[in-house]
């Protein structure tokens, strides 16, 4: 299955605003009570608002001009009591919605990452870290500032511009429609712009990923960079993506500053039309100087927003921009999924592979035609050149890849037939790269282990002794409460590979697989790890990859890995002459 | 981000201000400034010759006037601001982009040791977002503030010429406005504070579930990461509800407080036309500049927060920025012959000490190999080796003259290091070979070939120039480890260090490998820490490490006899080892 996010992008036909927005939207199903309340809430709040210069119009034709006081103040009275209103619908509005929009925030945010855990190794193996790591936290973020600061003020402006505009029509039908066309001409002209002023902005915001991705990658590499003595290939990488960078943000920018000017001169003129054509009303008797102050205030009402729109719409774009890069995450689907594979095959080995095809998507295969059996409580070891398919080979082991071709079986049951959980409790892989969780010791080699996690560090440590490894432990200086980073270079490679075995070992697998686990631990430690296998329970059958021998030198039986073929060497010196002799694949 | 300010307020008293970052762009901020006076001052402008129109109604030629006005004022409006939007750009990205290359210059020429300790992500933070909260201080802050104390100033002017009775009464609407609205966001920003902490804890969990992709696969932990996940997910949604609930009150009284202003207008104002003779354009008037002043007190509200982001910002750009330049101070540029010698060598981490007291040398062109078990130091001994940490005590010296003495671009040319976890770069095959500038052709195609790799390049379709993606997924642990030791001899060094070089290359390779530097780089000083014994026991000298001492020092076979440690580490090897040493 193709899980590259980038290629995915390209195939995918871009959704329009408003699809994506619908889909978004499917996320607060369940809020439909409250977005009724905060509906009712802006309608309030801004019809009550609006209200105010219609009734400040009518108090200055009808009692201003004819010099009527106690008037003014009976309808002052009035607009105070309105005002009030208002001011309680406001309170109610910004409240029911940003809890809305915080509700909305929460769902999303664990649903991407609910998706990203079910997604498979394949997935990650496709797409770069850091292209996923921004995916997911500055594309989230970007929706998080619309939703959690910006959506109000979006709404509350859209309904306020409409109702000025209902204002306008309503009052005086053609001077409404006069005040209208600067808004119309508005619309044509950011209409006929956006699409230009959004490319220009995509391609800013795609210097502005390169910039960083330049800057993380030197700093990461910064010894070989000193070692090298290459301080001028960081500054000039850095400078061009820099200069490149400046470049395209000043084109993004002044295609964005075009608006306000713009924006700003179509609202004078639309003043200048009501005060020309209003008083030209007014002189024939069909308009009134209160209706005029009233129209003023609304068409600062529509137009004032207007630029903010602008402006919270661009915020709008970038956030669906966000969700749609998002989005793509959440369509994707596993192709691990459990399957219900009748047809129970009668055997006694824990594993078995059956006739095993195998090749990474778009690549070539990588395995043929493979079958062989792994008994209970046997050493198993895979040895073969640099990149012969060991590291496959223990994956399919594991089922973070389903074969192409062929079946893998556990307990003479078809792989694809258990569920994770219960996978996951038979195999044990400790992986080449180790990875650690920043935490302390404990925290790691108890990671996803429900068995031992109320334990206390005494009763840890009687287990971790039962379990012979508490050699292991006795190497980190504060024991189980060490700290530990999943970065840093607190802590060696061969320190990481020790805390990811204890973590494997504390698990119980009836199958643990090493690849290369031990590879950066002194011989030394590694015939303690070695009596530690030895004295594993008598059913755990163990698959070891190493390079270095004399790991192996206790296998039951060893496999030969190379060319995409999985040979059974007859004995281990057997193995070591094919080792010696056989081609290198690499 | 933000979650520092306060405490760098508190400790930096005296370090200059983000505005002393405009001192070499004042030029452009003067003619900003000006730009932004001259739009706003006309704006100001609009009402009074709307209200001259609306009192002249009856006289049709003052009208026409009004109108020519009213256009001209609008159109030079347009040309200001255009000309403002245009300048306010070019000036915040170029002093972002000054910033940034300052930033990256400085980092470029400090050690390793300075990148370790303040640490990558940190000055990534430094080059992206801290960069970006100043460049929006210059687009937005200055421009906005300096407009709105115009309009505000200037509309107050307005309305005390018109009628200062009733202008009292609306400029008293500013303080409550003002107070109420920074009452409020003072509190929102230490909520901000924490909800930026916990947006970080989220990115945390993020991470991790993604660089443990694999393990959490094989574990089944997925159900754990997404409760830890959704314990932060959780705080930042209450987080985000405290922040609505501030917002909930602060907006309705403004707008409550602004529609009392529209209220007073019309009933006091009211009062002033019937009785003292206001006229109506006056009147309206008012309500005009009422809705231009309301904005811009917002706006410096808004603005104070952009100016204390930028500022603290600014602050740790600074603690950058003055890092004192690293000054070579080694003036040798002879050519290194590969002698190498340390003296009672001691390199502590805090309390604990990786190395105690290390003192050994090696002859040019002669083999050393480092055998030791883990958390040895063994790694630690190859970067002091480099200059890329230095020692607490004792001396690193190579010809007999101390590391500090020789420059560093000469001394960098000699040696050759290969470091132990993959280093690779998003560039070709070929880029990262050659990633000295020194390599020529013939010397990248020695390097190829004697890191066995010609075999591998051949094989891929676009030969040496496949680019290798991010941390080098496409390529298996073995082909990066030779790729890496093909770009350190591919400089030509006098000096080659392997760290744990064998860890990822099967034994067939190793062998070739080895016997292919013998032959094609003669006379070359190399220095290996490794695991296993049998790659190692014709070299011309073993030194043990344990526990950062150096236990044991000789030939293979002295040790053999006097060292208990290297036998120990020979017998746990010892079984396979004449299988290895096979001749081909």
């Amino acid at each position: 299955m193709n899980y590259n996010l980038n290629d995915i992008a390209g195939e995918q036909p871009k959704s329009s605003t408003f699809r994506s927005l619908k889909k978004l939207l499917q996320l607060i199903k369940e809020e439909r009570k409250n977005l009724l309340w905060a509906l009712f809430a802006i309608l309030s709040n801004s019809g009550l608002n609006l209200l105010g210069p219609f009734i400040i119009g009518y108090t200055i034709d009808t009692y201003i001009v004819r010099k009527n006081y106690p008037g003014v103040l009976s309808f002052s009275g009035l607009l105070l009591f309105m005002y009030m209103l208002a001011f309680i619908a406001s309170y109610k509005q910004t409240k029911i919605m940003g809890g809305v929009g915080q509700n909305m925030l929460f769902k999303l945010r664990n649903t991407i990452f609910n998706k990203l855990q079910e997604l498979p190794v394949d997935f990650f193996n496709q797409n770069k870290a850091g292209d996923l790591i921004s995916r997911v936290n500055n594309d989230t973020d970007k929706i998080n500032q619309f939703f959690s600061q910006s959506l109000m003020q979006f709404i509350g402006t859209i309904v306020t511009m409409v109702g000025a505009g209902i204002f306008l029509l309503a009052i005086n039908f053609r001077l409404g429609i006069a005040t209208l066309v600067p808004g119309i001409l508005i619309f044509f002209f950011t209409k006929a712009t956006s699409h230009f002023v959004k490319l220009r902005n995509a391609l800013s915001m795609k210097s502005t990923g390169s910039l960083s991705a330049e800057i993380q990658e030197s700093l990461n590499n910064f010894k070989v960079i000193i070692a090298f003595n290459r301080r001028d290939y960081f500054r000039n990488r850095f400078e061009e993506v820099n200069n490149v960078n400046y470049a395209k943000a000043i084109d993004a920018g002044v295609a964005n500053t075009v608006f306000i000017p713009v924006y700003g001169f179509f609202a004078s003129m639309a003043q200048l039309i009501v005060l020309t054509l209003g008083i030209y009303l007014i002189s024939i008797h069909q308009f009134s100087i209160g209706l005029l102050v009233s129209y003023l205030a609304y068409a600062t009402n529509f137009y004032n927003p207007l630029r903010q729109v602008a402006a919270l719409w661009t915020n709008f774009q970038v956030a669906m921009a966000g969700w749609d890069r998002v989005s793509h995450i959440l369509n994707l689907e596993s192709n691990l999924l459990m399957t219900n594979t009748n047809g129970h095959l009668k055997s006694e080995d824990l594993m078995e592979f059956r006739n095993v095809h195998f090749g990474y998507p778009g690549g070539k295969e990588i395995l043929h035609n493979i079958n062989f059996q792994l008994e209970p409580g046997k050493t198993y070891a895979l040895v073969g050149p640099t990149g012969g398919g060991k590291t496959t080979t223990a994956s399919l082991l594991a089922r973070l890849y389903d074969p192409v071709k062929g079946q893998v079986a556990l307990n003479g049951k078809d792989i694809r037939s258990y569920s994770s959980e219960e996978r996951a409790n038979k195999i044990g892989f400790i992986l080449q790269e180790p990875f650690l969780f920043t935490g302390t010791i404990r925290e790691n080699i108890l990671y996803g282990n429900d068995h031992y996690k109320d334990f206390s560090n005494e009763q840890l440590e009687e287990v971790i002794k039962e379990a012979n490894l508490q050699n292991l432990l006795d190497i980190f200086q504060d024991g189980l409460e060490t700290e530990v980073s999943s970065g840093g270079e607190s802590i060696s490679l061969g320190q990481k590979q020790l805390i990811a075995f204890m973590r494997a070992i504390l698990r119980n697998p009836d199958l643990l697989i090493l690849d290369e686990a031990t590879a950066n631990i002194d011989t030394v430690t590694e015939k303690i790890l070695e009596d530690i296998l030895n004295k594993l329970p008598a059913k755990t059958t163990r698959v070891i990859i190493a390079h270095r021998l004399n790991t192996i030198k206790n296998a039951d039986e060893i496999f030969f890995v190379n060319t995409g073929e999985v040979i059974r060497a007859g004995s281990f010196d057997h193995a070591v002459d094919m080792l010696l002799k056989g081609k290198r694949e690499s | 981000m933000a979650e520092k300010s306060g405490e760098a307020v508190t400790t930096n008293e005296k370090s200059p201000g983000v505005f002393s970052l405009l001192i070499p762009y004042r030029g452009m901020i003067a003619l900003l400034i000006f730009l932004a006076l001259m739009s706003n001052g006309i704006n100001l402008v609009l009402p009074k010759i709307i209200a001259l129109g609306i009192d002249a109604y009856p006289k049709h030629y003052v009208l026409k006037s009004v109108l020519i006005e009213f256009i001209s004022a609008a159109l030079i409006i347009f040309i200001f601001t255009f000309l403002q939007n245009i300048v306010q750009t070019y000036t915040s990205e170029r002093v972002a982009r000054d910033l940034r290359s300052r930033l990256a210059s400085k980092i470029a020429s400090q050690d390793y040791a300075y990148i370790e300790m303040s640490n990558s992500s940190k000055l990534l933070t430094n080059l992206t977002s801290d960069v970006d909260s100043i460049k929006m201080f210059v687009s937005q802050a200055i421009v906005s503030i300096a407009s709105s104390l115009i309009i505000i100033i200037g509309a107050c002017i307005m309305l005390f010429t018109i009628n200062w009775k009733l202008a009292l009464a609306i400029v008293a609407i500013i303080p409550i406005i003002g107070g109420t609205f920074f009452f409020v966001l003072k509190k929102v920003r230490t909520l901000f504070m924490s909800s930026r902490k916990v947006i970080d804890r989220l990115n945390k969990v993020i991470n991790e579930s993604i660089l443990g992709a694999a393990l959490i696969r094989v574990i089944n932990s997925q159900q754990p990461e997404y409760e830890k996940f959704l314990a932060a997910s959780t705080e930042a949604k209450n987080l985000g509800l405290s922040i609505i609930r501030l917002f909930a009150g602060l907006i309705p009284i403004i707008i409550f407080t602004a529609n009392l202003g529209a209220l007073t207008i019309l009933a006091l104002g009211g009062h002033f036309v019937i009785s003292s003779g206001m006229s109506l354009g006056d009147f309206a008037a008012f309500n005009s500049y009422l809705s231009l002043l309301i904005f811009p007190i917002l706006v410096i509200g808004f603005m104070s927060n952009v100016i204390a982001q930028a500022t603290a910002s600014y602050r740790r750009i600074e603690v950058v920025l003055q890092v004192p330049e690293l000054e070579d101070t080694g003036t040798i540029t002879e050519s290194l012959k590969g002698n190498i010698a340390l003296h009672h060598v001691w390199k502590k981490y805090g309390q604990k000490a990786a190395l105690k007291n290390i003192s050994f040398s090696v002859n040019a062109g002669n083999t050393l190999a480092v055998i030791g078990p883990t958390a040895a130091g063994k790694t630690q001994l190859l970067y002091l080796l480099t200059g890329l940490t230095k020692p607490e005590e004792g001396s690193v010296e190579f010809d007999g003259k101390s590391i500090d003495l020789f420059n560093k671009e000469n001394f960098y040319k000699h040696v050759g290091f290969v470091f132990q976890d993959s280093i690779m770069f998003n560039m070709t095959i070929r880029e990262n070979i050659a990633f000295s500038d020194l390599v020529t052709d013939e010397k990248l195609k020695r390097a190829v070939d004697t890191a066995e790799l010609s075999g591998f390049i051949d094989s891929l379709p676009n030969k040496m120039d496949t680019v290798v993606s991010e941390r080098g997924t496409s390529l298996s642990g073995g082909q990066k480890q030779r790729i890496m030791l093909a770009r350190a001899l591919a400089i030509n060094p006098k000096i080659l260090l392997l760290d744990d070089f064998t860890a990822r290359v099967d034994t067939n390779t190793e062998m070739k490998i080895l016997k292919n530097i013998r032959e094609n780089y003669p006379g070359i000083t190399l220095i290996s820490v490794t695991q296993k014994i049998s790659s190692v026991e014709h070299f011309d000298q073993v030194i043990v490490l344990m526990e950062g001492e150096l236990v044991a020092r000789g030939k293979h076979h002295e040790l053999m006899k006097s060292s208990p440690e290297y036998v120990q580490i020979y017998d746990s090897q010892q079984s396979i080892s004449n299988y290895e040493l096979q001749p081909q």
